[in-house]
């Protein structure tokens, strides 16, 4: 028999030194092929610790020996570092007999049982053979109520009997994982047992596992682990505390370190250097290894001759990892806290630093000993938790970010999480959905403290729910992404805005024009410097693929920088053709931009364009442009008086409208990007029909004389985006009339702001497309006229020439508005193109 | 309490463990009395405040420093004023044990007293480590006050125990007071020797130290003098200590050889993964200290002699004046300046909205040359350094830039928080002198750091660095930035040429700073209201500025708001008033009048 006990390597129970358990390093080891575990023993518990450290076994006496049986195939895996031993779990040791032999009892705790004494765990009134049966029971019989309504034959076994066969077919050493809200489910009673005194649930699971295998296929070897999972409660790693010691937690955080992969001793094997005799292979008892002082050998006696034989020994993997918290548990000035997971076998580099997992396991104090010679320990502990499930949750950004593919295909097989809280958020999001002013209050909430610009952050609002893309058969793809440029006076917080939909949008890149170049952003091609290999690297816009980049400082953006864009924002992919490599990455990206006017504050006697410095092919490839002005007016001062006096001295009325808080915001996006997919209804397209024509005909009215484009077809694609998004923003899967009538308010109110041509005070596409107005481009073309009249009047072929300022003077006089030097300057230019003229410096020649 | 059978100051732990047994004896016998004081003080605390605030043991605290490190018995009472510069996190330790029949307790010790018996039935608890450093540019005038074992703090700290202990207690506060004073009579010509000295040695030994502290990693602060902590807490709720508070703790020091000297035989590497973030912080360099009792500092509980009055404002405007009127000196008679750093040198975080810090007022001094700035600058600053408890001093160039270490960063080897330059305690005063910058590439560490200046000028906050995500913490630190033209790197809320006419070189005597410091650590803390009808006066006056004037922002009106508070601070009044508003609505004009003047 040999001892083992439940607490995992080098752990030991708070009591310290004193407890026999407590120290004891060894993990329990699950015995070698041919003999499977059915029997639990354990060193009786001498210690009067509190702690529920040991289970007491009426009948067990401890007796330090593995019974002789080395086929070649044990000692084989004698050494094999992966073994099938989980020690998390302690499980059983080791017995010699036959598995089958008392098979057939429901009661897996057979030997220890034979007196039929009840046997309770030490310390509490849990009998083992109650909790036995109620493992027993669950595992045979649990359903799970989400399948009730399937009806295919294999339901005649419990959910987790079908686990069970499932591993046994897969033939792995697998674990059997089980949701600790099923236990809830089936038997709470168990599961507060299971929480409360982990050790030793876990370790009754463990035998009752096998105990069940052994039954279906009693040459079924391999140990099968119970994993408990998705506990009811989780803990903030902050508020572990004593009382949490020797209880199963759960606790949620980001892994930042991970230890080197820690072999461990179970089994040592000793050689007399006399005569070369292999001891028997010796167990870990409490993280000591006895050595035999002499050889066994009645031949050789030699003493003080064994030596440790590495390679016949057995090792178990072991990992410790560090745990952090994550930043929305931290307090407010706060550092985080990190705690020391241990992990075996299995779980040993299931995690790399950086993942965020939520641990189940247990939780755990060591004592700290002051050398490692001396006995005396110090009275602090150590402690750390033994990890007996690890589930990568990331539900933040990057997780939301894969929920944004909007790929039909994966939901039919959705692994996520269906615990309570999910379903509960979701069901919030949707009572959210269905207000009726979940419009106004999704524009309130976002970025409440950004004041006034109601429909900027409408603009942004369309944005971040996004459009559809469109793939057709024929390769031809058209974005649901919508571009926002937001231009502006300085101080009107177009950067706060800026920040605030970085912050809301999974997978928001965050960039300033001005320190980014063409390569930043996009994709850039290097060398390792190692390998001499050639390396794409991503940047910005690749990496916000199906997020928004934030593009602050778009006017000081170098020229080219700003040409890749082009490319981005409407067929939304990279080209890289560089150092042998040519390749074409996603960009599906947003772009969120805003742009300073060039003369640092905006004219309105200018265009757009003037005021940006901005090419117009870049600008239409925008949906929305929003001008944010400091425009005076006495009704808007008011407010910003009283938002700045409401800053300073706290006014309890402002406080009255109801936001929705950040996290909630994120979760709204992100579902109704991942879940709603609207279309175009009947109605509304009509409707979308009707007023583009209309729109388009406003150009066309009486009066003006030249055909004015107010709408183009690149319109009519970003008026469907913007539809679209506003129906997702409701839940809605169908683009209705009231759609269309926001999302015209919408372009319109940019279009107003950006495309008005002061001059007429009309709408007018052109300025957006080519940069000048359609009555600018009459007005140079007028003067041209005049000018070459003048010319022609005023100049002979190969006479004198005439002065700039000359020609200036003469034009001003006969033309009712006057006209600019450098007016003069571009007729000239267009003459001199025609061949009228000859342009040397500030004279001009007619030829 | 007639006759103790212990000693306070010497033997602390003897209080605390008769208490417990007391406690433990008297408390009903149906519960497991070990468990009950989990997490709760059983009246040792108690006893503690009571010697300490009302009894004025307080003064007979010796505190921790590099001399009194030497002669400091362990398991003594002591005190310490640092800033909390790192958490390290929990601790469970064997807070009691079954010794035969009776309860013991190892509260407020690392080991316990006697062997922990074998098989003994033993209770965990836990307490939280910090780990506190010498508040980052502390100046020396900070210390000279504190190091003597005299009484100063005495006063100040019992009034702020006042208002935790209730009523009853103030009487005790005036015979503090008398007693405080007289302490002061004996220390002060020391002092002043002392404070003299300081003066000739400029500013140079400082920066040293400031220099210092930008290099050390390990131990957060470079002022080899006074000895980091590492802190226990018992009892408290994790939230009550904040990341760079400055606190004052008294508690008992202890120091085990055997721990010193533990770290180095550990083979197991079971020991090395399970690493202890206190494993750097050797017991004979950073001194243990079991917090019994712990308060927040605030920059008046610095000052050398705390004024009893309450802040008339006929007081206030008299220091204002001297004040005023030495500022203006000290910048060459630039009196428009002299203004604006009054208001600069008043201002504080008052709240944070969202985004917005309101109450920050950075100011950006331009017009300085080289030449300039080795007069001005280094007055200057030798004046605020005189006034205020902490300042820093950077002289910003690109090296700098490219090499230091601002950011504060979490090392997740050893689980420790490096210091960085921008860890600075709330309040704290930053000069940067831009006038040594030089045109060049800035690396990305330069880039970063350049970064993180800006954030902490417009946002007060300055990000920490946990390696996997980087976390944003609040700060209050005023900073100066004087340049040659308007800083871009560096964007302050104010910008003003400043234009100098003479080089007069004064010195302010003892009293006359004391009472700046006193007033200046006042005023700074005075609330500000508006009643609700001169809320919409103001409301009206800001329309009205606002139509005269298109260009004024938010931002503008934001900031005039802010500094018509703090000059009504300065004035040492608390209600807001036109008046002010009006003040300072012609001090921008005269701003600004002086902008144009530059420009041309």
């Amino acid at each position: 028999m040999a001892s083992s006990d439940f607490s995992p390597s080098g752990a030991s129970s708070p009591d310290g030194r004193s407890s026999p358990i407590a120290n004891t390093n060894s993990s329990p080891a699950i015995g070698p092929a041919g003999r499977s575990s059915r029997r639990r023993r354990r060193a009786p518990s001498t210690t009067p610790s509190p702690s529920p450290g040991a289970l007491l076994t009426p009948s067990a006496t401890p007796s330090a020996s593995v019974p002789p049986s080395s086929t070649p195939s044990s000692f084989r895996r004698r050494w094999t570092r992966r073994h099938p031993a989980t020690p998390s779990t302690p499980m059983s040791a080791d017995d010699n007999l036959p598995p089958s032999s008392d098979a057939g009892d429901d009661d897996a705790v057979d030997h220890d049982d034979a007196d039929s004494a009840p046997v309770f765990v030490w310390g509490t009134n849990i009998s083992v053979q109650d909790v036995n049966a109620a493992i027993l029971r669950l595992l045979r019989h649990f359903r799970d109520p989400r399948e009730a309504g399937r009806g295919d034959g294999l339901l005649d076994d419990g959910k987790y009997m079908r686990s069970v066969h499932r591993i046994m077919e897969l033939e792995g050493g697998e674990s059997l994982d089980i949701d600790a809200h099923d236990v809830f489910d089936y038997d709470p009673d168990l599961y507060t047992k299971m929480v409360r005194y982990p050790l030793e649930v876990l370790a009754i699971f463990d035998i009752v596992v096998m105990d069940l295998v052994a039954r279906i296929d009693p040459l079924f070897e391999k140990h099968i682990q119970t994993r408990i999972y998705n506990l009811k409660s989780s803990v903030c790693m902050r508020n572990l505390n004593p009382s949490d010691i020797e209880k199963m937690v759960s606790v949620k955080g980001m892994i930042i370190r991970c230890s080197s992969v820690i072999p461990e001793v179970k089994e040592a094997t000793f050689r007399c250097l006399v005569c070369g005799h292999y001891s028997e292979p010796i167990l870990v008892d409490r993280g000591r290894i006895n050595e035999p002082t002499r050889c066994v050998r009645q031949e050789c006696l030699a003493m003080n001759s064994m030596t440790l034989v590495h390679n016949r020994c057995r090792f178990a993997d072991k990992q410790i990892v560090k745990l952090q918290e994550t930043p929305d548990e931290i307090p407010e000035g706060g550092t985080p806290h990190t705690v020391s997971i241990l992990m075996h076998d299995k779980l040993v580099d299931s995690g790399k630093p950086g993942d965020r997992v939520e641990i189940t396991g247990i939780y755990r104090a060591m004592s700290v000993r002051v050398g490692q010679t001396q006995r005396t320990v110090k009275s602090t502990f150590k402690t750390y938790i033994d990890c007996l499930h690890i589930k990568k949750t990331d539900k933040s950004r990057l997780l939301l970010a894969d929920q944004m593919d909007c790929d039909n295909s994966t939901t039919n097989k959705i692994v996520e999480d269906e615990n309570a809280d999910y379903q509960d958020k979701i069901d919030k999001i949707k009572e959210l959905s269905k207000l009726p002013d979940i419009y106004d209050r999704l524009t309130r909430s976002l970025a409440p403290n950004i004041w006034e610009l109601d429909d900027v952050k409408r603009g942004l609002l369309c944005q971040l729910f996004g459009g559809n893309a469109l793939k057709l058969d024929s390769g031809a793809s058209f974005r649901g992404d919508i571009n926002i440029l937001l231009v502006g006076d300085p101080g009107t917080s177009k950067s706060q805005l800026l920040q605030y939909i970085h912050q809301l949008s999974p997978r928001g890149i965050y960039t300033s024009g001005r320190g980014s170049s063409a390569v930043g952003l996009t994709a850039y091609v290097s060398k390792d410097p190692e390998t001499g290999e050639t390396v794409l690297e991503s940047g910005a816009l690749v990496l916000s693929d199906r997020g928004i980049c934030c593009i602050d400082e778009f006017d000081k953006m170098s020229e080219n920088a700003r040409s890749m864009l082009h490319e981005v924002m409407e067929q939304q992919t990279v080209s890289i053709a560089k150092a042998g490599i040519i390749a074409s990455l996603n960009a599906r990206t947003s772009v969120l931009a805003c742009a300073n006017p060039s003369e640092s504050r905006y004219n309105p006697q200018l265009s757009v364009i003037d005021n940006i410095h901005l090419p117009p092919t870049l600008l239409s490839r925008f949906d929305l442009i929003y001008l944010i002005l400091d425009k005076a007016d006495e009704q808007t001062d008011r407010r910003l008086a009283k938002h700045i006096v409401a800053l300073h001295f706290a006014d309890p009325e402002t406080q009255v409208q109801e936001f929705i808080d950040l996290p909630t915001l994120v979760a709204y996006i992100s579902y109704a990007r991942k879940h709603i997919h609207p279309q175009i209804s009947d109605e509304a397209a009509e409707e979308l029909t009707r007023r583009y024509v209309e729109m388009r005909k406003r150009g066309n009215a009486p009066g003006s004389r030249k055909k004015v484009i107010t709408a183009t077809a690149r319109q009519i694609e970003s008026l469907i985006r913007l539809g679209e998004a506003l129906a997702r923003l409701r839940f809605s899967e169908w683009v209705e009339v009231r759609d269309v009538a926001e999302a015209f308010r919408l372009l319109e109110v940019a279009l107003q702001q950006s495309a008005t041509d002061h001059s007429t005070g009309t709408i007018d596409m052109d300025l957006i497309m080519t940069g000048i107005s359609a009555s600018e481009r009459t007005r140079r073309e007028n003067l041209v006229a005049a000018l070459r009249n003048l010319v022609m009047e005023k100049l002979q072929i190969g006479g004198p020439s005439a002065r700039l300022v000359e020609l200036l003077e003469e034009l001003n006089k006969q033309s009712s508005m006057e006209v600019h030097l450098n007016d003069v300057r571009n007729a000239l230019a267009t003459l001199t193109t025609e061949g009228v003229v000859l342009l040397h410096g500030d004279s001009v020649k007619r030829i | 309490m007639v006759g103790l059978p212990y000693d306070f100051l010497a033997n602390p732990l003897g209080a605390v463990r008769q208490t417990f047994e007391k406690a433990v004896a008297s408390s009903p016998t149906d519960v497991d009395p070990a468990a009950i004081f989990r997490g709760k003080d059983w009246g040792a605390v108690d006893l503690f405040r009571d010697f300490l605030f009302e009894k004025g043991g307080l003064a007979q605290v010796p505190s921790i420093d590099s001399s009194s490190m030497r002669w400091l018995q362990p398991n003594t009472l002591v005190r310490f004023r640092g800033m909390v510069q790192d958490m390290l996190g929990n601790e469970l330790y064997v807070g009691a044990f079954k010794d035969g029949s009776s309860w013991r307790t190892n509260k407020f010790t690392d080991f316990s007293p006697i062997r922990l018996p074998p098989a003994c039935e033993t209770q965990l608890w836990e307490r939280h480590l910090v780990y506190c450093v010498p508040v980052p540019g502390q100046n020396s005038w900070v210390t000279e006050t504190t190091s003597t074992p005299s009484t100063q703090n005495v006063s100040s700290s019992t009034s702020q125990h006042v208002g935790k202990r209730g009523r009853g207690s103030e009487d005790e506060d005036m015979n503090l007071n008398v007693e405080s004073d007289n302490g002061d009579l004996g220390s002060s010509p020391n002092a002043k020797k002392q404070k003299e000295h300081e003066n000739t040695c400029s500013s140079s030994c400082l920066s040293d130290d400031l220099m210092d502290h930008g290099n050390d990693s390990v131990f957060g602060s470079g002022d080899s003098n006074y000895p980091t902590c590492l802190v226990k807490i018992y009892d408290l709720p994790e939230s009550h200590l904040k990341l760079n508070d400055v606190f004052e703790f008294i508690g008992i020091y202890t120091f085990d050889p055997v721990l010193a000297v533990h770290k180095d035989d550990y083979d197991d590497p079971m020991f090395d993964l399970f690493e202890d973030p206190t494993v750097d912080l050797p017991p004979s360099k950073v001194p243990r200290l079991h917090c019994l009792i712990c308060r927040k500092l605030d920059t008046q509980d610095f000052l050398s002699n705390p004024l009893a009055f309450e802040p008339l404002s006929n007081v206030a405007r008299g220091i204002r004046e001297s004040l005023l009127s030495h500022l203006t000196a000290i910048l060459g008679n630039d009196e428009l300046a002299a203004q604006y750093l009054l208001l600069h040198l008043l201002s504080r975080v008052r709240a944070q909205v969202d985004v917005m810090s309101v109450g920050k007022l950075s100011l950006n001094l331009t017009g300085f040359t080289r030449e300039s700035v080795s007069i001005f600058g280094h007055q200057l600053t030798g004046v605020i350094q005189k006034l205020l408890p902490f300042t820093q001093d950077i002289t910003l160039t690109l090296d700098y830039l490219n090499t230091a270490t601002l950011q504060p960063r979490r090392n997740n080897k050893t689980g420790r928080l490096v210091a960085g330059v921008l860890q600075l305690a709330r309040g704290t005063h930053v000069t940067i002198n831009e006038t040594c910058m030089q045109s060049g590439t800035l690396s990305s560490n330069g880039i970063d750091n350049a970064r993180l200046l800006k954030n902490l000028l417009e946002l007060q906050k300055v990000e920490y660095d946990f390696e996997y995500y980087k976390l944003e913490m609040s700060a209050d630190v005023q900073l100066l930035i004087l340049s040659e033209a308007k800083s871009s790197i560096l964007p302050a809320d104010l910008v003003l040429p400043f234009s100098p006419r003479s080089v007069v070189s004064i010195n302010a005597t003892i009293e006359d700073l004391q009472a700046w410091r006193w007033y200046l650590a006042t005023m700074r803390s005075l609330p500000c209201s508006i009643e609700p009808e001169m809320n919409l006066m103001l409301q009206d006056e800001m329309v009205a500025s606002m139509q005269e004037d298109k260009s004024l922002g938010c931002a503008e009106l934001n900031r005039w708001l802010t500094m018509t508070e703090l000059i009504s601070a300065s004035f040492g009044e608390k209600n807001f008033s036109l008046e002010h508003w009006q003040m300072i609505k012609e001090l921008e004009r005269l701003r600004k009048d002086r902008l144009k003047e530059k420009a041309r």
